[in-house]
């Protein structure tokens, strides 16, 4: 029986890939104004940035409740005995409670773990992406979960923000409040360390920020997975996968949008890269 | 409780009960933002308290409807209240329970009816109300219901959503209307404590009980920089006694509030007196709590006297303080003057400024004092200017600390390299990072010939604009902008991204945004930003990257 891998929406795991993959994305609500929509499903990137830019609300997030997860977990288990849940890092959301408490509640007894990526975006989805992989190829529980473990340090990611109102007023902004309110135009690099947002460096121009997101990638010696993302600038994504797959022969580098959930705490303009693997510096 | 369009009187203590509960969940993180309008960190505890005497009381009342519960929630608040926040805190249900009198529900009008009530009361309970403190968050609160009420929906818990997010905008802005708040680069203590028990009553009011159970309430960040002031500042203010915070109650039957109010405020700061003619509570700040005391006694009988030591209580918030404080590996200590200027600094994460540059550069031991005041080992100097180079390099061998010198010569090198610096890297790393930076940035100054003089094949007359690059004349002219221009034409500005231009003290914002203009017409493909430096001497500093 093949290990299921389940995970919320806020790994930004494209849809086919989730797909082809096996995965089960549990989508993250967001309110705008009133109405609640959930994550990707009611609610595609394309439309929430729209809706952003029309409207002049502060969109929320909320993780759905432990029932609804519980759900999932009971039907997940219905075609398979063994799962693993790969959550949210617990200082970004309640998701990685909200799944740990769920796994009390379910109906069906089967073997479940919940692992706490301590992650966010594609650095998440890589781990989570690296998982169902094993998953496929017929690697049980136990190996799973060694693969998954492995992973959590190795998975990396920045991120070049337009603007850090959106992580500020989501409380989100953790050690990168530090950058907040800075007097010249710069624009911010932020990534997550110890599994909150943490502020990695400062450019005087988006030019440069694009470079310093190159250069973070191209610091990895052995590269097992690379993600790319984009929020409202595609031009920009496929022009930082041109140069990557330059550097990466060979290595396919997945290219990704941020759900809605992930961009009402970022924002728009936010372009990020994701790397599974190792580097010199740590 | 799902969504409903009016509260009962149990819902309302529910969602005191709920909203309690949030903010015990942060009530330590409250403490550790109170800086006004003493230092003393208990501001979150004292709300907590407060809140915990309300519902305490609340259950004293057998009949459910929302007036008699606010009654006893606005009753038990009067006795339990603690502190300059708490009694703020039960000034506010005062206003909500003389916006529920007499009624059975609680609709999103009469919500909206009790803010406005609890923001007025709240303000005339207070000798000298000061703004960005919870004060403001509750006005600003209660005026953003009032609007979303008239223009979007006036449902309870729709106007509940509306007020929990003004409330927070208002925190985040309170360090922009309180200067103490600012130095201290923290919120108001008890605007934060207000806003988290809005929220909590909002989660209740939605039903989230999910969240109130795995969540812990978000501290606001501020929305201006946080210039968190040098310790070595924060030490003297130990000098400053604070003396007693002083609160007690007197019941009599001819009491007058008003004039005890008058009276209290010769004796002491911070001072509250609220109730009405047989009891009332009173909360002052006093060096001398025994003349206080001496003095209301005749007035009646005097009931929970709590006198505590506000010295103590400041030594023990700063020991919490420094445990809390953001562990800085490396300390950056920087040379600029000019208030825009200081703020470009501060705001890029400068630890400590030494006022200091052209003509007035700092001596060795300013640059050592700066260096031992840090909370780091290691720190790294940022001269800032070519004569100041020197100096600093002395420093090193007079402390224990490792101090290592970027040895920057003008502004524009000096922001280059802290844009490089890496909270990640360690000292020697970023000393190399911020050296290389520094040295790809192309520096233009322009100023004032103080006297005439010929150098090279230029002939300079007194007064004349003169326009430098990198530290070399390359330019003099009569006007200001066209000098300033001149020397960009010198500095590749076909290779360039980004011109920042600072404007001086003596020069007009006006000046130099058409100095901007003229550049970005020159040099489209140019990202010239124009920022307000306030430096002295120099017109304009700009960098070229």
């Amino acid at each position: 029986m093949t290990v299921k891998i389940i995970t919320d929406s806020l790994g930004d795991i494209p849809a086919e890939l989730a797909e082809e993959l096996g995965i089960t994305v549990i989508p993250i609500n967001i309110i705008f104004g009133s109405i609640n929509y959930r994550d990707g499903v009611d609610l595609t990137t394309e439309q929430f940035y729209d809706k952003l830019e029309a409207s002049k609300l502060y969109p929320t997030t909320i993780v759905p409740p432990i029932g609804r997860f519980a759900e999932t977990f009971d039907k997940v288990a219905e075609k398979s005995g063994d799962i693993v849940v790969i959550t949210n890092s617990h200082k970004l959301s309640a998701s990685y409670e909200t799944a740990v408490l769920a796994k009390e509640r379910m109906k069906k007894k089967c073997r479940l773990e919940v692992i706490d990526s301590l992650q966010a975006v594609m650095a998440q989805g890589l781990i989570v992406m690296a998982a169902a992989k094993a998953a496929k190829d017929g690697a049980k529980l136990d190996k799973v979960l060694e693969i998954t473990r492995q992973g959590l340090p190795r998975a990396h990611s920045r991120m070049a923000f337009g603007t850090l109102e959106y992580l500020r007023r989501g409380g989100r902004i953790g050690k990168a409040k530090t950058f907040l309110g800075t007097v010249l135009k710069v624009s911010p690099i932020l990534g997550i360390r110890d599994g909150e947002v943490y502020p990695f460096a400062r450019e005087h121009s988006r030019a440069k920020a694009l470079d310093y997101l190159y250069e973070f990638a191209d610091g990895f010696t052995s590269v097992d997975g690379i993600g790319v993302e984009h929020a409202t600038t595609p031009t920009e994504a496929d022009e930082l996968v041109k140069r990557l797959e330059a550097r990466f022969p060979g290595e396919t580098i997945y290219r990704s949008r941020v759900s809605p959930a992930v961009g009402a705490h970022v924002g728009p303009q936010v372009l990020g890269v994701a790397v599974l693997g190792d580097r010199d510096q740590p | 409780m799902a969504e409903a369009n009016s509260i009962s009187g149990k819902d309302l203590r529910e969602m005191f009960i709920a909203a309690t509960g949030w903010l015990e969940k942060s009530a330590a993180d409250v403490d550790a933002l109170n800086v006004f309008p003493v230092p003393d960190g208990d501001t979150g505890t004292n709300m907590l308290l407060t809140m915990r005497s309300s519902i305490e009381e609340s259950y004293q009342v057998a009949n459910n409807s929302v007036s008699e519960v606010a009654q006893a929630i606005s009753r038990g608040a009067l006795i339990g209240a603690r502190g300059n926040s708490g009694v703020i805190l039960s000034q506010i249900w005062n206003g909500l329970a003389q916006g529920l009198d007499e009624k059975e529900t609680m609709n999103g009008a009469d919500l909206v009816e009790c803010l406005l009530l609890a923001s007025r009361t709240a303000y005339n309970g207070l000798s000298n109300p000061v703004e960005g403190t919870i004060l403001t968050v509750i006005r600003e609160a209660a005026e953003a219901a009032k609007v979303h009420a008239a223009d979007v929906s006036n449902d309870v818990v729709s106007v509940m959503g509306a007020t929990v997010e003004a409330a927070r905008e208002s925190v985040a802005n309170t360090p922009t209307l309180l200067q103490v708040l600012k130095d201290a680069g923290v919120v108001d203590a008890g605007g934060q404590g207000l806003y988290t028990i809005l929220e909590g009553a909002l989660h209740y009011l939605k039903g989230e009980t999910d969240q109130l159970k795995l969540r812990r309430p978000w501290m606001v960040a501020s929305s201006v920089p946080l210039t968190a002031r040098p310790p070595q500042m924060v030490g003297a203010m130990d000098e400053i006694p604070y003396g007693y915070c002083t609160n007690f109650v007197i019941k009599g039957t001819e009491l007058d509030p008003e004039k005890l109010l008058k009276r209290l405020e010769k004796k002491g700061q911070s001072v509250i007196v609220i109730g009405d003619n047989s009891a009332v509570r009173v909360h002052i700040h006093t060096l001398d709590p025994g003349d206080i005391m001496h003095y209301v006694n005749p007035l009646g009988t005097l009931h929970q006297i709590n006198i505590r030591n506000m010295d103590e209580q400041y030594r023990d918030f700063l020991e919490m303080q420094k445990e809390r404080m953001p562990e800085v590996d490396t300390a950056i200590v920087a040379v600029v003057v000019g208030e825009g200027l200081s703020q470009v600094f501060t705001s890029l994460g400068t630890t400590i400024i030494v006022p200091g540059g052209q003509t007035m550069n700092p001596s060795t031991k300013d640059l050592l004092q700066a260096v031992e005041a840090v909370p780091s080992e290691k720190v790294i100097i940022l001269p800032n200017n070519k004569n100041i180079v020197l100096t600093a390099e002395q420093v090193p061998a007079l402390t224990e600390k490792k101090i290592h010198v970027v040895p920057t010569r003008t502004i524009p090198q000096g922001v280059a390299a802290l844009l490089a610096f890496d909270y990640e890297a360690d000292l020697e790393t970023n000393t190399v990072n911020m050296y290389q930076a520094q040295a790809e940035v192309r520096s233009i100054e322009v100023t004032r010939a103080v006297r005439a003089t010929r150098l090279g094949r230029l002939d300079i007359k007194k007064n004349q604009a003169i326009g430098f690059l990198d530290g070399d004349l390359v330019a003099v002219g009569d006007k200001m902008e066209e000098v300033l221009n001149e020397v960009l034409e010198r500095a590749e500005p076909d290779k360039a991204e980004v011109v920042t231009i600072y404007y001086g003290a003596d020069t007009k914002p006006a000046e130099a945004e058409q100095a901007a203009a003229a550049i970005r017409e020159g040099y489209p493909q140019l990202q010239v930003e124009v920022v307000k430096g306030g430096q002295p001497h120099y017109n304009y500093i700009a960098s070229v990257e």
